[in-house]
């Protein structure tokens, strides 16, 4: 019934096809060619897109480096922009939203699992926020630090408060490296926190690494705390077991420096990986 | 021209009921990490692992993560109440009466906790056909804990302190009370 309704919708309706003078005619009447068209189109489109992945990327877009005291980096990014200053513009507000985020942000994560014999369900929820206030902080008192452009998209690092130095930083463009460890096993330290967000088979390389990024947030916060709720019970007779469970877990936290230090991407399986760090001395969580 | 049609028909017809057949992919044992099947042991530390195989890989990493992390929380506190139940059920008359006997066990397995530290310290993602299984290892150190309780205790006793002085004062008022009443 849905469908139907969707799909009259779509239809361009005969009125309408009278009324437009050239543009839905000759939609009407070049449809088997427009269709034959898409038929190369599409795949051309997907095959491009396979071949422009994100290979080329600015040395700290992969490892963020150590900041000078007091001084915070965050990277931003966009795809590819014929106007250059717009894909600049675009870097610039993704890298002060996330030097926002890495001040301070509000997560609220829960899962619930449900499983009996017959049904089971999974819903996860993620709920992010960050004060308005702090992004504005931020907006007027920053620095470009280095910016790259690829085939692929436009790169910027920035620096929070505002510097008047030039700093020594890697700026070489490569490609990806070896896998690293932190992808199976997270590093092991007595000072930081650590998350890892992982995400797969994204059509966009810019949506992969935003989901990635917070995905690692959310991480980081559940290794840091996590209320667990769980009813497992199994009950059995002459002939059967019937086992089911409900599982809750859940935090409302709000993060205060937590920064992405690492990216790597797992060219092979199309699989994106960000890694997030938080010192553990600094307050609240 | 006719058997070609009939075969043509056929042939989709074959590769459906193979695939109806085929089941779920199964993971292969030599897939399976080590630290999933033998969980590592020590002093300072409760491990646990969990695994998850999904159709999106975020939503195995989820799954796996909270199954590992219930696992940590069940081990630290659970509470088991198992109720056994014995009965026994007669119907019809005379000699034609059966008695059947049905035992019934419930086990109930209740677990509410908040875990501090409780880390993903190893993780690996298969692929099963079109299926990601996701594998957690979950560590709890119990230290963290130790600290914890300490911590939970030095607040304990603080707020004790500061109701015996409040006690303390109440008992001062009340002496006040009773020499104002006297000079009354």
């Amino acid at each position: 019934m849905i469908w139907k309704k969707r799909f009259k919708s779509s239809k361009p309706s005969v009125s309408k096809l009278k009324k437009t003078p050239a543009g839905l005619l000759q939609f009407g009447g070049c449809f088997p060619t427009m269709s034959r068209l898409y038929s190369i189109i599409v795949p051309v489109v997907f095959l491009l897109n396979g071949l422009t992945a994100q290979n080329i990327i600015p040395e700290w877009f992969e490892k963020l480096p150590d900041s000078p005291k007091g001084i915070f980096y965050s990277v931003g990014y966009s795809g590819k922009y014929q106007n250059q200053s717009l894909a600049r513009e675009v870097a610039i507000s993704r890298a002060l939203t996330n030097m926002a985020k890495q001040h301070q942000v509000r997560l609220i994560f829960e899962i619930e699992e449900f499983a009996d014999g017959r049904f089971r369900l999974l819903n996860p929820s993620f709920e992010l926020s960050y004060d308005e206030s702090v992004l504005l902080n931020v907006s007027t008192n920053y620095s470009p630090v280095d910016s790259s452009i690829t085939n692929d998209g436009y790169y910027i690092l920035i620096a929070c408060p505002s510097i008047e130095r030039r700093l020594h930083i890697p700026s070489n463009d490569k490609t990806w490296e070896k896998q690293p460890e932190w992808t199976k096993a997270l590093p092991d330290s007595r000072r930081y926190n650590y998350g890892v967000g992982i995400v797969s088979k994204y059509s966009s390389w810019v949506r992969a690494w935003k989901d990635a990024d917070e995905y690692a947030r959310f991480d980081l916060g559940k290794n840091i705390q996590i209320e667990a709720q769980s009813v497992h019970t199994a009950k059995r007779d002459n002939r059967f077991v019937v086992e089911s469970k409900i599982i809750r877990q859940s935090y409302d936290m709000t993060l205060k420096n937590s920064i992405i230090i690492a990216r790597w991407y797992d060219q092979k399986n199309d699989t994106y990986y960000s890694l997030c760090r938080k010192d553990r001395r600094s307050n609240p969580y | 021209m006719k058997k070609l049609i009939v075969i043509a028909l056929l042939i989709p017809l074959a590769l459906m009921l193979v695939n109806c057949g085929g089941g779920k992919p199964k993971a292969k044992m030599d897939d399976i990490p080590e630290w999933y099947l033998n969980p590592p042991k020590a002093e300072d530390a409760i491990y646990e692992a969990g695994d998850a195989a999904k159709q999106s890989m975020g939503l195995a990493k989820e799954a796996a993560d909270a199954r590992a992390r219930d696992a940590i929380a069940r081990t630290l506190e659970v509470k088991v109440s198992n109720m056994l139940k014995n009965f026994m059920q007669e119907s019809g008359i005379g000699e034609d009466a059966e008695a059947l006997e049905f035992t019934s066990s419930v086990s109930k397995q209740v677990a509410n906790t908040v875990l501090r530290g409780c880390r993903i310290v190893k993780r690996e993602m298969k692929t099963e056909g079109a299926l990601y299984h996701a594998y957690s290892l979950a560590e709890y150190n119990l230290n963290s804990l130790i600290q914890e309780t300490l911590n939970e205790a030095r607040k304990q006793k603080a707020l004790y302190n500061e109701a015996k002085a409040n006690l303390s004062f109440d008992d001062l008022e009340k002496e006040i009370q009773k020499l104002e009443a006297v000079g009354q």
